[in-house]
């Protein structure tokens, strides 16, 4: 037990001695886990805002009665369901226990704003419905003005009023989508709060509300019930199930608070919580590096200490456990650091979003315990895990180390290690060349992807020799003997050469990989537009997300009738169970579409797809070994099924979807329509600003939809690609800043392990300048290889990825390398070296030449 | 100035004082010193433990600051000069061989011995370099690393790049401490040979008679003052002259 107390002891007065070498572990395991931590307690904190929301919101609905089934496409969270029958209303009412009920009927209607814009869009939903005249069935409560009572009314929650400018008596228009002139008569509010987050909401009539957004009058999406005094939510929901048809449920007001909970704090969560997290891993990974890097050159440091502390007879675990202890108390300071770091970055961005107009609804902080628990265990294990090679290595020093000089890992990589990289490489290689080139599969590429990670981090040592050789022979050319000596001095020890420049390469891969990958998708966007988009103009809905109402399918007839216009297609979706799966169904006239669109090869014919034609991909054909002619069963959300005949068989869908039926055809199953993509392409003669002058025109009176040429088309597609490089080159940012902590910590140690070296230098004439950029030029050498190394590694990931997701999905993915960008990262490698290397070098220079050269 | 010399001396030291510290806790390392090193001669510094022996030497070649008098190399008036200049005058004017760590392990024999002439930027005296090899014997080593020779072979490497820019005056700081008595030997002859045949001036300090005995002169240092000079020394001599010190006072 003293003795434990002793290596204790011992730990944490080297760790006081020390501070500054730890900086750079102590920053990777803080930002790591305080990414990690802010993640968990925002992702609390907005559950627990919605919940209350959503549980003041809807109290007063105690049972939601709606269809049972969800169609769920591919790629989309939330279901399609099916209606329920507004008759339904008399027949619950009828039940006892059954205080009120009100159907609620819910479609897309987004506001135009007061300066013509369109209110929100960008993401969250835009919703219109009734206006429930029960206030307690009605989730909005009305807080300035007056319920709808005729036609054109509606009340707009005070959130949206006030982003659109509008006020009680302002009349705007809605888009259902087909524009609607509607007069603002009352605001209301949400829970409490101004609105659903960035949510929109109007309530108009239930007549004005069947008639816009629904098919017919006596369809809902939902009954919302009350129960009578002394029922319970539960007991109501028992109630109301025997006289239910099939196919309908009833669920409890609670359920359905839960599920909007769910479904909203997941759509706003996604993006920062993804944001988050990739930062968190890419701070822990690095971590890992530096951590094991530290410790690695502490321990080799203080070789004859330990030995000297083996040869007064401390046993090999006690030495083992000084490193350990060591490791935990950095380990335990940085993540408590971390942890209210956290909590910082979740209240900043508290304060944030409403700032930035994205209501957050009001909350305390929510710090569980699993949110403290959780990032301190990673930060722990982590930082543990990475010193543990280290506090081996210690424990094995052998005794008699104490008599020599201090050593220094010299040696050269071992042949041992070069043939295992080697071998991973090589299976690296050909695990992901299988998996992306042989059977496309993103599991196989993403094995691969690892093992090529791995092999890298093996090959290191042994890479870095021959790598600092070609990148440094410039130097002695250019910078002579100074140069000359940086080179060698890089050349020393490759193994810490190549831990030194492990985080760098790490971040720079990472960076690059996303580069490459995200110049990849803008390519394949581009490319997609380009080879399947014969039209001059296309009216578009916001790329991102669901928002927005669409597009009316009027507005397609009326460009059509344009004397500009050769050929107008909107593209509808609609949405169907084809073989057992929900898919996304293009609702169009196929005609217009095979001339607006590059449809490849066609088999059969578009012309006659009728009421009960289909139009299917060749690769969605031959997945379910369909050909022109066969049968297929659709299930539509109102439940019915109906049998189609596959008429042609088209190659490609990257705008055009996968399967393609007339408007006749969705006519029957239809909710509410709307068209997501209008194309428009001119007759001859027509230039494109007149021809799009003219569709502006006409697409004003239809709530004023954005008509863009193909190449802003094609570049709005690929808009959301530049803001994830940005956070991309954010993330890089903070893995150089992390790196360059390694680096000038290695440098350090070297320069104090060089001491009588750099005195003697001095001694015989070296300038201070000379010395200070020998030791900068070391620097620069070390990071331009992580740099080289990173940029290879990710690009060959990123190369990976393209062609793993275009052989794995059903789109097609070109790759690109932006040589600009790379280089742009390939400088900040370069420059994070040279910055690095200060610190050492000044301290280098400031040496005393007499201490230095002292004998002992 | 009140020192008459027939020779030009290659360095000097007037009135020096060398004190470590402050106040009570300070040291005379050097307690008003003068002595002037002619060019073309071999003098020895000789002293026990704690003389000031090393500081004279440190101080007489510009590692070190005197704290008050002065130090001369040639006519050059050292603390008159900021550390660049005397980095450039101790790599031009000065050589240099230590005691131990005295060639840099990375660059190999010929690039160490080279190594003043390359940080100056300039070529040198190619044929005076090709007779140093020679005289040091290491030809057959020159693309050899340090750690590959043996101590008196890395000596050796170390007195060709003390001679390698003609320097006006070479210190050596215990030169043979970590060589065996043959090795050291070699090393020693080395040094004389080098005086002797091309008139230069060496300044050696030393603790070993034996090595003392290789120089024209003897001066021996107590106390930071210095309390003697021998000329043509043997090694009977200096030790007799050391044992005197050895006296408890």
């Amino acid at each position: 037990m003293s003795a434990m107390n002793a290596s204790v002891r011992l730990s944490l007065s080297s760790l006081r001695a020390h501070k500054r070498r730890f900086a750079g572990t102590f920053l990777a395991v803080f930002l790591g886990v305080a990414f990690l931590t802010g993640t968990l307690v925002m992702g609390d904190t907005l559950r627990a805002g919605f919940d209350t929301m959503f549980g003041n919101a809807t109290s007063g609905t105690d049972a939601v009665v709606r269809s049972a089934d969800a169609i769920t496409t591919p790629g989309e969270s939330e279901g399609v369901r099916e209606p329920v029958d507004t008759d339904l209303v008399t027949t619950i009412e009828k039940v006892p226990g059954v205080a009120a009920a009100a159907p609620d009927i819910q479609g897309a209607g987004q506001l135009v704003g007061r300066n013509g814009d369109p209110i929100g869009g960008q993401g969250p939903p835009t919703l219109a419905g009734n206006w429930i005249a029960d206030p307690e069935l009605n989730a909005y409560q009305l807080a300035e003005g007056r319920a709808p009572q005729k036609s054109g009314e509606v009340v707009i929650d005070r959130g949206t009023a006030e982003r659109g400018d509008l006020n009680i008596g302002d009349t705007t228009t809605l888009r259902t989508p087909d524009p609607v002139k509607v007069t603002v008569v009352g605001l209301a509010t949400f829970g409490g709060e101004d609105g659903m987050a960035q949510v929109t909401f109007t309530g108009m009539t239930r007549a004005d509300a069947e008639k816009y957004l629904t098919a017919g009058p006596g369809e809902a999406a939902s009954i919302q019930v009350r129960a009578g005094p002394g029922v319970t939510q539960q007991e109501l929901v028992d109630k109301l199930d025997p006289v239910l048809p099939k196919g309908v449920e009833a669920i409890t007001g609670q359920e359905s608070a839960e599920e909007n909970t769910d479904m909203i704090s997941s759509q706003f969560l996604t993006l920062f919580t993804t944001f988050l997290l990739v930062f968190s891993g890419v701070a822990l990974l690095v971590a890992t590096f530096s951590i094991h890097n530290t410790f690695a050159i502490v321990v080799a440091q203080r070789t004859r200490e330990n030995a000297l502390l083996r040869a007064l007879g401390a046993s090999r675990r006690q030495v083992t456990a000084s490193t350990l202890v060591e490791a935990t108390a950095v380990a335990v300071t940085a993540s408590l650091a971390g942890l209210a770091g956290g909590i910082g970055i979740a209240a900043g961005l508290q304060a944030l979003f409403p700032a930035i107009g994205f209501p957050f609804p009001e909350s305390h902080l929510v710090i569980s315990a699993l949110s403290m628990a959780l990032p301190l265990a990673v930060g722990v294990v982590v930082c543990l895990g990475s010193a543990l090679l280290p506090a081996a290595r210690a424990g094995r020093t052998a005794p008699l180390a104490a008599l020599r000089e201090t050593a220094v890992d010299t040696s050269a990589a071992s042949r041992l290690r070069a043939v295992t990289g080697l071998g991973l490489l090589a299976l690296a290689v050909g695990v992901t060349l299988s998996g992306v080139l042989v059977t496309p599969s993103l599991w196989l590429a993403g094995t691969g992807a690892v093992l090529a990670l791995a092999a890298f981090v093996a090959l290191g040592p042994v890479a870095s020799t021959t790598a600092v050789r070609i990148l440094g022979g410039p130097l002695d050319r250019l910078r002579g003997v100074t140069g000359g000596l940086a080179r060698r001095n890089a050349l020393r020890s490759p193994k810490r050469t190549a831990a030194t420049t492990g985080a760098l390469m790490i971040g720079v891969a990472v960076v690059s990989l996303f580069t490459v990958f995200g110049a990849s998708l803008k390519a394949t966007m581009d490319q997609t537009v380009s080879r399947s988009f014969a039209g001059d103009v296309a009216v578009s809905t916001p790329s991102f997300g669901a928002g927005g109402s669409g597009l009316s399918p009027r507005l397609a007839d009326a460009v059509q009738r344009l004397p500009e216009v050769d050929t107008a297609v909107g593209l509808g979706r609609g949405v169907a169970e084809v073989d057992g799966k929900g898919r996304a169904l293009t609702v169009t006239d196929p005609v217009a579409l095979e001339r607006t669109f590059d449809l490849g090869n066609v088999r059969g014919s578009l012309r006659d797809l009728g009421t009960d034609g289909i139009a299917i991909t060749e690769k969605e054909a031959d997945k379910q070994h369909l050909t022109t002619g066969d049968t297929t069963q659709l299930t539509f959300t109102d439940g019915r099924q109906q049998t189609f005949t596959v008429r042609a068989v088209y190659g490609q869908s990257e705008l055009a979807g996968d399967y393609v039926i007339t408007r006749d055809a969705w006519a029957p199953h239809r909710t509410q329509d709307a068209d997501t993509l209008l194309a428009v392409s001119f007759k001859d003669g027509v230039s494109t600003e007149a021809g799009q002058a003219a569709v502006e025109k006409v697409a004003g009176q239809y709530g004023n939809p954005e008509v863009q040429t193909r190449d802003e088309y094609a570049q709005s597609s690929a808009g959301g690609i530049d803001m994830m490089l940005t956070l991309v080159y954010a993330l890089l940012a903070l893995a150089v800043l992390i790196a360059l902590l390694g680096i000038a910590n290695t440098l350090t140690l070297a320069i104090h392990e060089r001491t009588r070296e750099l005195g003697l230098l001095r001694a015989v004439g070296q300038t201070r300048s000379q010395l200070r950029a020998m030791v900068r030029w070391e620097s620069v050498l070390v990071a331009a290889f992580g740099t080289v190394g990173g940029l290879t590694l990710g690009a060959f990931l990123g190369w990976v990825l393209v062609k793993a997701s275009d052989g794995a999905s059903d789109s097609t993915f070109a790759f690109a390398m932006p040589p600009l960008q790379l280089a742009v990262v390939a400088l900040v490698g370069l420059t994070a070296g040279a910055l690095a290397g200060l610190r050492p070098a000044r301290r280098a220079a400031r040496l005393d030449v007499l201490r230095a050269i002292a004998t002992e | 100035m009140t020192t008459t010399t027939v020779t030009r001396s290659a360095a000097r030291v007037v009135d020096a004082v060398k004190v470590y510290g402050t106040g009570d806790t300070s040291v005379r390392a050097l307690d008003g010193v003068s002595v002037d090193f002619p060019v073309g001669r071999f003098t020895a510094i000789m002293g026990p433990s704690g003389s000031g022996k090393s500081t004279l030497m440190h101080c007489a070649a510009g590692l070190d600051t005197l704290t008050s008098g002065t130090a001369h190399i040639g006519e050059t008036e050292l603390s008159s000069l900021d550390d660049r200049r005397l980095t450039l005058l101790r790599r031009d004017r000065v050589g240099f061989v230590f005691q131990a760590f005295n060639l840099v392990p990375t660059l190999t024999v010929a690039e160490n011995i080279t190594l003043p002439l390359d940080l100056a930027g300039g070529k040198g005296d190619r044929e005076w370099i090709d007779a140093l090899i020679d005289v040091v014997g290491l030809r057959d080593r020159l693309h050899h690393r340090p750690s590959e020779l043996s101590g008196g072979q890395q000596q050796r490497v170390a007195v060709a790049r003390a001679f390698a820019g003609q320097p006006d005056v070479v210190f050596a700081d215990e030169p043979t401490g970590n060589l065996d008595s043959r090795s050291g030997g070699e090393v020693l002859g080395l040094l004389g040979r080098a005086v002797r045949h091309t008139a230069r001036t060496v300044v050696m300090v030393t603790h070993d008679p034996v090595a003392a005995a290789h120089a024209d002169e003897v001066v021996f240092l107590a106390d930071g003052r210095l309390v003697d000079r021998m000329e043509s020394p043997t090694a009977e001599k200096v030790l007799d002259r050391m044992k005197a010190f050895e006296v408890p006072s």
